[in-house]
């Protein structure tokens, strides 16, 4: 057994602790992304008059639904954890330990998912009951894919953050950069806009970005809207930008460490 | 243990004008300017050996000893801790040493202390049983039984320090950097802190580094001095040879009532205690003339106090 492998259930635990340390808070931050219910009510009134690119209300319903699940299972809060630890210094007394700090932050953030569940469980369960058409049932193959495509999901929106979060190594603050990620986001992850709705050139545009990847694809997987047969050119894209981000954060970590080691920690 | 052989380090500093208007020209005309922290040190410390890294605020000790646990870079120069270069962040490295710093925590601030504990024992990968027996045995030596289970914010500065300890020494570090681990604790707390420290060093035989404005902590905690001053290595040396060569004299202190010293250049401090500061030379001769004038004085001559050296040491400093 590696290192990290007989690190893993004690960094767990503690991690763990801290979640629950922090449930109010998360909590509150849990029950702030529920736009996609109010996303589900103004698309639920477009589609009343007839189905809009063969999304009828049932459709946009269980879409939305799904939209409030994924959007939980792929929260990442890493962004602001790193730029304070950065800027304060405190990065300092981590780095001083033999495993990388980024690796607390993703299992922290990884053991938030259970919590995240829980507090939303009661939202989904009253809208399940109220409407019916939201309970389907997928085949195991959309549960494998979906699974699979979340996982990167949550792995390109971390890896998305931490490149963002590591901006604060060479410039003051970094939160203004990921308001400009996250307004790109909201229109172009399929948050706000089912991607069946966007013009067809818009779409086109958008399947070669990475948006698409940390909430769209998973859904549409999910739902069905994207069948399992057909989903392999996403998956590659997929998979091509959770390569490059990885890469990527490994490298800008790397710089952003010796920027650190000479100018001040 | 420890080798520094020509080490710099230059920072690039940033400067604005004050003001709107140095704001905005800041945008297209930025002026920076090099600032050398540290220059041209050359000193080693020996394994089991403990050393006063001494200077006044901005000298270059806490950069010196960022330096020397890899957090940075020297900018020319060669540094080897424990057999390694310490920029490299090798696990090994960072297995070996340990950094206490009095004004940063690594404790999980909202968690018991016992959950810090758990997770160091996964970062750095210790033996459940050995790990164990440590925990027991610090917790023991620092008198930390109860707060340990409580949420760390909730602990007294003193208490947090003491736990702090703790999970620095967690892995039986071989050298202990301490950045000002006594600042701002009550005098009890901080003579159990020194107490503690003087036995794990003379148990473990731990290289000891320690920077502080307290000369308490000095005198009792390290046998040798390095003073550092706007980055340059100005003693290095024993605490007895640093005394002699800052030092100003000899402390006479004589305990009495109805004593008349004035004449001689005695100072009244406190209701009993005549003192009076002098040049080495004279020492004898003025306490032939105290005895001369009270034959049955209770006299006695000290070294002047470490706080005294260092100001008269960082005064030299400023006039060179």
């Amino acid at each position: 057994m590696n290192r990290f492998a007989r690190a893993l259930p004690d960094l767990a635990r503690v991690a763990f602790a801290g979640v629950v340390t922090y449930r109010a808070e998360m909590a509150i931050w849990i029950l702030a992304t529920t736009l996609p219910l109010v996303m589900l009510a103004v698309w639920d009134a477009v589609v009343a008059e007839g189905p809009v690119a063969g999304f009828d209300g049932s459709g946009v319903a269980r879409y939305f639904f799904a939209t409030l699940i994924v959007r939980q299972l792929t929260g990442v809060w890493l962004l602001w954890e790193l730029s304070q630890e950065i800027r304060s210094g405190s990065l300092s007394i981590k780095l001083l330990r033999p495993q990388n700090p980024l690796l607390y932050h993703a299992l922290q953030m990884l053991l938030a998912l259970p919590l995240r569940l829980v507090v939303l469980a009661p939202i989904l369960v009253v809208f399940a009951a109220l409407r019916p058409e939201l309970v389907w049932w997928a085949s195991p193959a959309q549960w494998g894919l979906f699974l699979v495509t979340t996982a990167l999901a949550w792995w390109i929106t971390f890896g998305v953050q931490a490149l963002i979060g590591m901006v604060s190594f060479w410039a003051d603050k970094a939160d203004g950069l990921f308001g400009v990620w996250f307004t790109f986001w909201m229109l172009a992850s399929g948050y706000m806009i089912p991607f069946a709705f966007l013009p067809e050139v818009a779409r086109d545009a958008l399947f070669w970005l990475p948006f698409r990847a940390t909430l769209a694809l998973p859904i549409e997987v999910w739902t069905g809207t994207l069948p399992v047969a057909d989903a392999g050119p996403d998956v590659a894209v997929q998979l091509v930008w959770s390569l490059g981000l990885a890469l990527a954060v490994a490298a800008m970590w790397r710089r952003g460490l010796a920027r650190y080691g000479a100018f001040g920690a | 243990m420890i080798e520094v052989d020509g080490v710099s380090k230059v920072y690039r500093a940033v400067e604005r004008e004050p003001g709107l208007s140095g704001a905005l020209r800041s945008l297209w005309n930025r002026k920076t300017r090099d600032v050398a922290a540290v220059t041209d040190l050359h000193f080693s410390v020996a394994a089991g050996e403990a050393v006063g890294l001494l200077g006044p605020n901005g000298a270059g000790k806490t950069t010196t000893l960022k330096m020397l646990t890899g957090l940075l870079h020297p900018t020319t120069g060669r540094l080897r801790v424990a057999g390694h270069r310490p920029q490299d962040r090798e696990v090994a490295f960072l297995g070996s040493i340990a950094l206490v710093m009095g004004q940063k925590q690594q404790l999980i601030a909202d968690l018991p202390a016992t959950d810090t504990f758990l997770l160091h024992r996964a970062l750095y990968d210790l033996n459940r049983t050995t790990w164990r027996a440590t925990v027991d045995e610090l917790v023991e030596a620092l008198g930390i039984g109860e707060e340990v289970s409580r949420p760390v914010r909730t602990l007294s500065l003193g208490q947090r320090m003491r736990c702090e300890l703790a999970v620095a020494l967690l892995h039986r570090p071989t050298v202990l950097f301490l950045d000002e681990p006594t600042v701002g604790l009550d005098v009890e707390v901080t003579v159990a802190l020194r107490a503690f420290l003087a036995r794990y060093r003379a148990r473990t035989g731990a290289t000891l580094v320690l920077t502080s404005h307290d000369m308490g902590d000095v005198g009792a905690l390290v046998e040798r001095i390095l003073l550092v001053d706007r980055g340059r290595l100005r003693f290095d040396g024993p605490i007895d040879g640093f005394r002699a060569r800052f030092g100003s004299g000899r402390r006479l202190v004589v305990r009495g009532a109805d004593l008349a010293l004035n004449d001689l250049g005695f100072v009244l401090e406190g209701a009993q205690r005549w003192v009076a500061t002098v040049p080495v030379a004279e020492a004898n001769g003025l306490l032939a003339r105290v005895l001369q004038r009270h034959p049955a004085a209770d006299l006695t001559v000290h070294d002047p106090p470490l706080d005294e050296v260092l100001a008269a040491a960082f005064g030299e400093g400023r006039r060179t």
